[in-house]
C-alpha cells in the first residue's frame, strides 16, 4: 500500500482494515459484527475531524467486499456536491442498481460532510434511503448530528466518534516516528498533540512538514510550521485593522478569500482564535469582538456575502484600536 | 399501536368518499418522526382495497411536475383493473421553497378538483405548519399523530425482541424506549443494531450508543434564544434551527415585549430590531463627497505641507488635486504614495491627481488577475480531495499549506507526490512556488 500512497504519511498510514484500527474500539467491534453478519443498517457517523470516521467505513467496505471494494462503494463529499439535484440524480442512480458479483446484495454509499447538505436535500435523501434499502446502505458522515434532520437520524444507527485522547494520539504518532525513522523529542510530540487538537490527519501532516524541514523535531519546529500557514496573514490583517488601516486590512482579506481560496468560516475561526490570543486587546473588547464574530458567522449562514460581512469585523477592530489609543 | 384516535379519524375520512367526493378532498397527516404516519396510510389503503400512488421528496415537485403527475392521476378514479385509487403525497415538509417553487399552490389547486382521495403526510409539529402549508390547511382534514407513548414503545420492543428470540435486559428496553422520545421506528432500528448477532443484550452493550438530537419546534427555539446566556449562544441556536429568517424575525418581534418589560431595555431591543429592518432598505448616503475631500486634506497635512499649496476642486468625476507650484521630487513622491493609497492617480501631462468618487470594485479585478493560479489551486485540491477523502475546500484550507512545505523540502518525495496525484506540470508549479 505504501507505494500507492506516495509521499503523504496521512494516507500511507491510514488503517486499511478494521483489524488495523487501534482506536474507537467499541465502534470498531460493532462494525466487525456487521461484516461478520454480512449485513448492516444505515449508518450515521458523527464526531470531530480526523478521528477515523471515513477510515472506518472504508475499512469496513474493504473487509466486506475485498480489494474490489471500490466497485461497490460510492464516495461523495456533500460540501463539494451540495444540493437537491445531486441527491435526486447521482445518489438515486447508484442506489437503485443491485450489486453484481459481490459477496453481499447491497452496495454502500458514503456521504461525507452530510451535515452540510441543505435540509431540502436531506429530505430528498431520506426516502431514497428507504426505497433502496435492499440494494444500498447509506453511511452518512458529519461533525454534528444537530444539522442532520430528525427523519434521517431516525433511520440510522448513530455512532458517535470521540476525540482521541493524548495517549492514543501519541501512540499513533510514535508508530509513524518509528517506521519513518525520525528524531522527535518529547516537547515536539506534545506540540503535535496540542496543535492538532485530537485530529490525526492534521497531526500527521504537521509531523511530516516538520520532519521535512528539520532533522530533530522539537516544539519550536512544530510552531514554525504552523506559523508558515495561513494564520500569519490573518494576524497581519488584524494588526492592520487595529492600527486603523481598514483599506489595507481589506486587501489582505481579499487575498485570503480570493487568492488563497480560504473558506469564509475558516477565516472566521482563525480570526476568533487570534483575537483570543491577542495581547493588545482589552478583555472588554475581546468580549465585544467575539460577539461580533458570532454575528458575522450567523450572517454567513444566512447566505450573506462573505467579504462584506467579514469586513465589518475589520471595521470593529479598527474602532477597538481607535478607542484603546 | 399508538395514535388510535388519529387512525380512526383517517379511517372515517376515507369512508366519507362515497359516490361523490366529500367536502374535504384531502387529508393532512402530520406529527413527529417515527410515529407511523405513512404506515397508517399504507395499511388503511390496502385494507380498503385502494391502489396507492406514492409521491415523495425524492421526486421533483415543481409546479409543472405536480400538475403533470398529480393532475393526471387525480382525474382517473380507478385503475385498469377497476380498483379505486388513492394518492399519497409523502414528506410534505421537504417540499423545497426554491427548487420546488409553486409546488404548494399547485397541490392545493389539484385538491380543489380531485376525484380521488389525496393524503398529504408531513413530519412536523403543528406550530410549524403555519406558513408554508397555509393554502392547504383549509382544504384538508387535519389529522395529528403524536409521539408514541413510552409504555407502547417499550412493549413493542419487548414483543419484537421476543419474536426474534433475543433476550433483552429490561434496563436496555427502558433506555431504548426513553431515548426514542416517541419515535418508534428509531427505537426498533436501535434494537436491531444492538441485538444483531446476539441472543442476549445487557446494559453494557448499549454504552457506546449516541443520543439522537431533537430539533425543537419554534416556541422552544424562541425560548432558547431569549434565555441564552450570551449572544453567541443565541446565534448558535438560530443558526442551527431551520426556521426561515423572516419567520424568526416575526416571532422575536411578537414576543420581545413579553419577555423584556423594563422600558429602557425594551426600547433598546426594539430599536435594534427596527434598525435591522431598515438597513436592508436604506439607500446610500451622499456624505462620501465630503469625506473624500477630508481624506485628501488629511493626506496633504500628514506630509507637512500647507493646504494653500494646492488647489482642490470637486469635479463631476472626482476630486482634482493640483499643486500650485513644483513640490520637488521627494515631497511629490511621498504625497503621491499617500494619495495612491486612497485611490487617487497622477495624470501625466496635466499634472494633477484625480481621486475618483467611486472606485471600481477591486474584488472583481482580484478574481481576474488571480484566475490562473486559482484554477491550478482548485485542480490540485480536487485531486487531493479524492486521494485523501476530504472535501475540495478542506484540501485547500487544511492540506495544501502543509503539503507545500513537504513538497518543497525533498525533490524525490515531490516526484512521488506528483505521480500519486497525477499532477500536470502547471499544477506542480503551483505547489512548488
Amino acid at each position: 500500500m505504501s507505494t500507492m500512497s506516495g509521499g503523504m504519511w496521512a494516507e500511507k498510514y491510514r488503517p486499511q482494515t478494521l483489524d488495523d484500527m487501534t482506536n474507537q474500539t467499541e465502534i470498531v467491534s460493532r462494525l466487525k459484527m456487521f461484516v461478520q453478519e454480512k449485513n448492516l443498517p444505515h449508518l450515521l457517523f458523527v464526531g470531530p475531524a480526523g478521528v477515523g470516521k471515513t477510515t472506518s467505513i472504508l475499512a469496513l467496505a474493504r473487509d466486506l467486499y475485498g480489494q474490489g471494494y471500490r466497485n461497490f462503494t460510492l464516495e461523495l463529499n456533500a460540501s463539494d456536491e451540495r444540493g437537491i439535484d445531486v441527491i435526486r440524480e447521482k445518489v438515486k442512480n447508484f442506489a437503485r442498481t443491485a450489486a453484481i458479483a459481490s459477496p453481499v446484495s447491497f452496495k454502500i454509499l458514503i456521504m461525507d460532510e452530510a451535515d452540510s447538505l441543505t435540509s431540502a436535500a436531506q429530505h430528498a435523501l431520506r426516502r431514497t434511503m428507504e426505497i433502496y434499502t435492499r440494494t444500498c446502505r447509506f453511511c452518512l458522515i458529519g461533525n454534528y448530528s444537530e444539522n442532520i434532520i430528525d427523519p434521517i437520524q431516525s433511520r440510522c444507527s448513530i455512532f458517535r466518534f470521540s476525540p482521541l485522547d493524548e495517549k492514543d494520539m501519541k501512540a499513533y504518532i510514535m508508530n509513524i516516528v518509528k517506521r519513518e525513522q525520525i528524531d522527535i523529542i518529547e516537547e515536539g510530540l506534545d506540540a503535535v498533540y496540542q496543535a492538532s487538537g485530537g485530529d490525526l490527519r492534521k497531526a500527521t501532516n504537521l509531523l511530516q512538514a516538520a520532519a521535512a524541514t528539520k532533522d530533530v523535531i522539537d516544539d519550536v519546529s512544530i510552531y514554525e510550521v504552523l506559523g508558515k500557514v495561513s494564520p500569519e496573514r490573518v494576524r497581519a490583517m488584524i494588526q492592520r485593522s487595529l492600527k486603523g488601516d481598514f483599506l489595507e486590512a481589506r486587501e489582505i482579506l481579499r487575498e485570503l478569500l480570493i487568492d488563497q481560496g480560504l473558506a469564509p468560516d475558516d477565516i472566521i475561526r482563525m480570526v476568533y482564535s487570534e483575537l483570543m490570543r491577542n495581547t493588545v486587546l482589552s478583555e472588554q473588547w475581546k468580549v465585544k469582538l467575539s460577539d461580533k464574530v458570532g454575528e458575522v458567522d450567523y450572517r454567513l449562514t444566512q447566505g450573506a456575502r462573505p467579504e462584506i460581512q467579514l469586513s465589518t469585523l475589520l471595521a470593529h477592530l479598527a474602532l477597538a484600536g481607535e478607542e484603546m489609543k | 399501536m399508538g395514535n388510535r384516535e388519529a387512525v380512526s379519524k383517517l379511517n372515517k375520512w376515507i369512508k366519507s368518499w362515497g359516490k361523490k367526493p366529500p367536502k374535504k378532498r384531502a387529508a393532512f397527516v402530520y406529527g413527529p418522526p417515527g410515529t407511523g404516519k405513512t404506515a397508517a396510510v399504507q395499511a388503511l389503503a390496502t385494507e380498503k382495497g385502494y391502489d396507492l400512488l406514492e409521491i415523495n421528496a425524492s421526486d421533483s415537485r415543481t409546479k409543472n411536475r405536480i400538475e403533470e403527475v398529480l393532475g393526471k392521476a387525480a382525474g382517473q378514479t380507478v385503475t385498469v383493473f377497476g380498483r379505486p385509487r388513492m394518492i399519497l403525497l409523502d414528506e410534505m415538509e421537504g417540499v423545497s421553497g426554491q427548487k420546488d417553487r409553486g409546488g404548494i399552490t399547485a397541490i392545493s389547486n389539484v385538491i380543489k378538483t380531485t376525484r380521488i382521495p389525496i393524503v398529504l403526510v408531513a413530519t412536523t409539529v403543528e406550530e410549524n405548519m403555519e406558513n408554508k402549508f397555509r393554502p392547504l390547511r383549509s382544504k384538508a382534514t387535519l389529522i395529528e399523530f403524536q409521539p408514541v407513548p413510552f409504555g407502547e414503545v417499550y412493549k413493542s420492543l419487548e414483543r419484537i425482541a421476543g419474536e426474534n428470540g433475543v433476550k433483552v435486559h429490561p434496563e436496555v428496553l427502558d433506555t431504548l424506549a426513553s431515548r426514542s422520545q416517541g419515535d418508534l421506528r428509531s427505537a426498533i432500528n436501535d434494537l436491531e443494531t444492538v441485538a444483531k448477532g446476539k441472543t442476549k443484550v445487557d446494559p453494557r452493550d448499549i454504552e457506546w450508543m449516541g443520543e439522537r438530537d431533537r430539533q425543537d419546534y419554534t416556541p422552544n427555539i424562541i425560548n432558547r434564544i431569549f434565555s441564552a446566556r450570551s449572544l453567541w449562544e443565541a446565534r448558535q441556536t438560530i443558526s442551527q434551527s431551520m426556521i426561515p429568517y423572516e419567520d424568526l424575525f416575526d416571532w422575536i418581534y411578537e414576543n420581545l415585549p413579553l419577555v423584556i418589560d423594563e422600558p429602557g431595555e425594551r426600547l433598546q431591543a426594539l430599536e435594534t430590531l427596527a434598525k435591522a429592518d431598515v438597513y436592508q432598505k436604506r439607500a446610500r448616503s451622499s456624505n462620501y463627497r465630503l469625506l473624500m475631500m477630508k481624506q485628501v486634506h488629511a493626506a496633504i497635512q500628514r506630509n507637512g505641507m500647507p493646504l494653500s499649496n494646492f488647489q482642490t476642486t470637486e469635479t463631476r468625476d472626482g476630486v482634482m488635486i493640483k499643486p500650485i507650484r513644483w513640490l520637488g521630487r521627494d515631497k511629490w513622491g511621498a504625497l503621491n504614495g499617500e494619495l495612491r493609497g486612497i485611490g487617487a492617480s497622477w495624470t501625466y501631462g496635466q499634472n494633477f491627481w484625480v481621486l475618483p468618487y467611486f472606485r471600481e470594485p477591486q474584488t472583481k479585478w482580484r478574481y481576474i488577475t488571480t484566475y490562473h493560479s486559482r484554477r491550478k489551486m482548485k485542480a490540485v485540491a480536487a485531486k487531493l480531495a479524492v486521494k485523501t477523502h476530504t472535501s475540495t475546500q478542506g484540501a485547500i484550507t487544511e492540506t495544501i499549506p502543509l503539503l507545500r512545505i513537504i513538497y518543497n523540502a525533498d525533490q524525490e518525495n515531490a516526484d512521488k507526490i506528483d505521480a500519486w496525484l497525477g499532477l500536470e506540470d502547471k499544477e506542480q508549479d503551483y505547489l512548488s512556488c
